[in-house]
């Protein structure tokens, strides 16, 4: 921007010079002696960082172009609007009100200049005013290019974080299940084989003695044991927690507690066997409705929202779908596209539509 | 050989995205069907692949070679039946057909020949010298085609060349196209009536908001919903019959029975009614009715978008 200041005056003040030799020059030096100050006075407003000391020089130089031009050189006046500008850029907004203030000294000034002044004034305000535009853009760009830059980076490290959540978390679950396991057999199995096996010692000294109280022995040994296996049948089975249960629990609770807060309905449908779906694609889903219910939260204005976890033969499809005012054209936040983002990463594909209310919907292969 | 690939494109229209990060190939020899309602991108699509329009990203390639580097190349194999009809209702029908074969550098006596079998094939031989303005909208149409064909291209691009236009002129669309496909030409087919699609296509795929959310044959899509089709058989009331039999009949999943009212539920890839009624037949069980339930695109199209085709 200084620079294209700079330029602008640079470019007036060769313009003056040009018109003065042409001109019938009466006061050469007292001409060169006023172009010299303006230069250093204009050059230094550069120089100073407070607001208020550039405003001082900036009111300076203006004295000087209006001594100038009275006395000296009457076109010294040409350079008048660019100062004002600067003087007024951060105090006036509108830029049709910059604009007239720029031609208002045209009242002041011989008739034979209005035409040069009227020019030069435009000339000032285009340039500097689209240079503004595009710096303000630029701006704009790079602010956006910043945030981009720190999702992008807050996203890798909750990426990071996730794949070490999922390997500490697998640890922990291996290491209960063991646990879990070493009581089990502790409880049930030790205690049967004991049992068993004091009662077939029994069997084995009775043997010779007395037949029949042997058999006995052997014959409570053998329920022992059966009872013994059925046992750790029983607690293999009851064992094993299901993903389905798992995924499902987690996201029914997070969708009566998000519509317990917000006091809103939310109907939730389970169609087909949610046992096919992997607990990584329960991770996908459970982030895609809390992202998707958020965002209805934030937009629709709805009071309904509706969400579906259908499986399909070869699909899985998550549909969170509200009764709001939708979307004629939606544009994608980062949000949506972390959602699609999460849902490629298993191969699948996300669908907004905003025709009718505003639906997202997930669709995931089934693993096979 | 894949004669179109198309390869992460996107086509944005402002903040709209038309067309999002879509990739897709046809091979050579196919009818291809884009399924999918107004405005999902469809012609979007086709536009970028005739090079009427130029994609923000991504990369299209006909047989091989990029369309963008390789225009006259691309456009030489490809023929465009589009959306809305383009013909010149100053001209005669055979002047139009000429028009647009000449405009592919066909001259003298080939031209002229390639004219007449075009026109011969879409049925218009005997109109050649009316004009247009006359034509009724299937007619049209067919001229339309015939222009497009003219040049012999190996893909042709069909843009909904089924709206507005009378039966009689639509059985006689769908049959040239299978038999443009018999004579060896590929053919991308768009429409959002289902059932033409399903008839024709040898693969579909179903866009929507500019993505294609399936793709596959009708069956693969089909099975995206339930591999399990349902007969529903009513029989007179009180017979007795032996499930067990028609449970052992191959294909058959289950067999449950509600009063007079069968259900056979069975892999919708074995085609087994034959086999079931014969057996009923043979057991001398008077069939009263008949229904059979299996998805098609429709439902295909209804479970995944929560929509239907003709909605808009």
């Amino acid at each position: 921007m200084e620079l294209l200041f700079i330029l602008n005056k640079l470019i007036l003040w060769l313009y003056i010079c040009i018109c003065y030799l042409y001109s019938n020059h009466i006061s050469t030096p007292w001409f060169v002696f006023a172009s010299l100050v303006y230069l250093c006075i204009n050059m230094s407003i550069y120089i100073f960082k407070k607001a208020s000391l550039k405003k001082g020089v900036v009111f300076l130089s203006i004295a000087l172009i209006l001594l100038s031009s009275f006395h000296i050189y009457s076109f010294f006046i040409l350079l008048l609007p660019i100062n004002l500008y600067e003087l007024s850029a951060n105090h006036v907004h509108n830029k049709w009100a910059i604009f007239t203030l720029l031609l208002f000294p045209i009242v002041f000034i011989p008739n034979n200049l209005h035409p040069v002044y009227f020019l030069t004034a435009c000339f000032n305000f285009m340039s500097v005013a689209m240079a503004e535009r595009y710096t303000f853009r630029i701006a704009n760009l790079e602010d956006k290019l910043d945030t981009m830059r720190r999702d992008l980076q807050r996203l890798t490290k909750s990426l990071n974080e996730y794949h070490e959540y999922i390997k500490q978390s697998q640890y922990t679950l291996q290491l209960e299940e063991r646990n879990r396991l070493a009581q089990e057999i502790h409880d049930q199995i030790g205690h049967s084989m004991t049992g068993a096996l004091i009662q077939m010692e029994a069997a084995k000294r009775l043997m010779d003695i007395d037949h029949n109280k042997a058999k006995e022995f052997l014959q409570n040994a053998i329920h022992i044991s059966k009872e013994g296996i059925e046992n750790i049948r029983i607690t293999l089975k009851h064992i094993k927690p299901r993903a389905e249960q798992m995924g499902i629990n987690r996201v029914k609770l997070f969708i009566e507690e998000f519509s317990a807060q917000h006091n809103i309905q939310i109907p939730f449908v389970c169609k087909g066997n949610l046992e096919v779906i992997s607990p990584i694609q329960w991770k996908i889903i459970y982030e895609n409705i809390t992202e998707a219910l958020t965002n209805a939260m934030k937009y629709a204005e709805a009071t309904v929202i509706s969400i579906e976890i259908h499986v399909l033969n070869t699909l899985i499809k998550i549909e969170v779908k509200d009764n709001g005012k939708g979307a004629e054209k939606v544009t994608k936040g980062l949000g949506i596209i972390g959602m699609e983002e999460r849902a490629a990463s298993v191969n699948g594909t996300v669908i907004v539509d905003g025709t009718n209310g505003f639906s997202v919907t997930t669709l995931l292969p089934v693993n096979q | 050989m894949n004669i179109l690939e198309i390869k992460n494109v996107t086509k944005k229209f402002g903040d709209f995205i038309a067309v999002d990060n879509m990739s897709l190939t046809v091979a050579e020899g196919e009818i291809f069907g884009f399924l999918g309602t107004n405005g999902a991108g469809k012609s979007t699509t086709i536009n970028m692949i005739a090079g009427l329009l130029r994609a923000n990203a991504g990369e299209i390639k006909i047989l091989g070679k990029n369309i963008s580097k390789h225009s006259h190349f691309a456009k030489k194999n490809i023929g465009i039946v589009p959306q809305d009809i383009a013909i010149y209702e100053d001209l005669t029908a055979y002047e139009n057909v000429k028009f647009f074969a000449g405009l592919y550098g066909l001259r003298g006596s080939q031209l002229h020949e390639r004219v007449e079998e075009a026109l011969k094939f879409v049925g218009l031989s005997d109109k050649h010298k009316s004009y247009p303005k006359g034509f009724s909208g299937g007619m049209k149409r067919r001229l339309n085609i015939a222009c497009a064909i003219a040049h012999r291209p190996k893909l042709i691009i069909m843009d909904e060349p089924t709206v507005g236009i009378d039966p009689q002129s639509r059985n006689y669309i769908l049959n040239s196209v299978k038999k443009l496909n018999e004579m060896g030409c590929t053919i991308i087919y768009t429409s959002h009536y289902m059932e033409e699609v399903e008839e024709i296509c040898s693969r579909i795929a179903i866009i929507d908001h500019g993505k294609i959310i399936a793709e596959g044959t009708k069956e693969q899509l089909k099975a995206i919903i339930t591999n399990t089709k349902d007969v529903w058989i009513e029989i007179k009331p009180m017979e007795t019959i032996d499930l067990n039999k028609i449970q052992s009949i191959s294909g058959v999943k289950a067999v449950q029975m509600e009063e007079n009212l069968i259900k056979v539920s069975s892999d919708i890839s074995v085609n087994n009614l034959n086999t079931i009624i014969q057996c009923l037949i043979n057991d001398k069980v008077e069939i009263r009715s008949l229904k059979e339930q299996s998805p098609n695109l429709e439902t295909v199209f209804l479970t995944l978008t929560g929509r239907s085709l003709r909605d808009h």
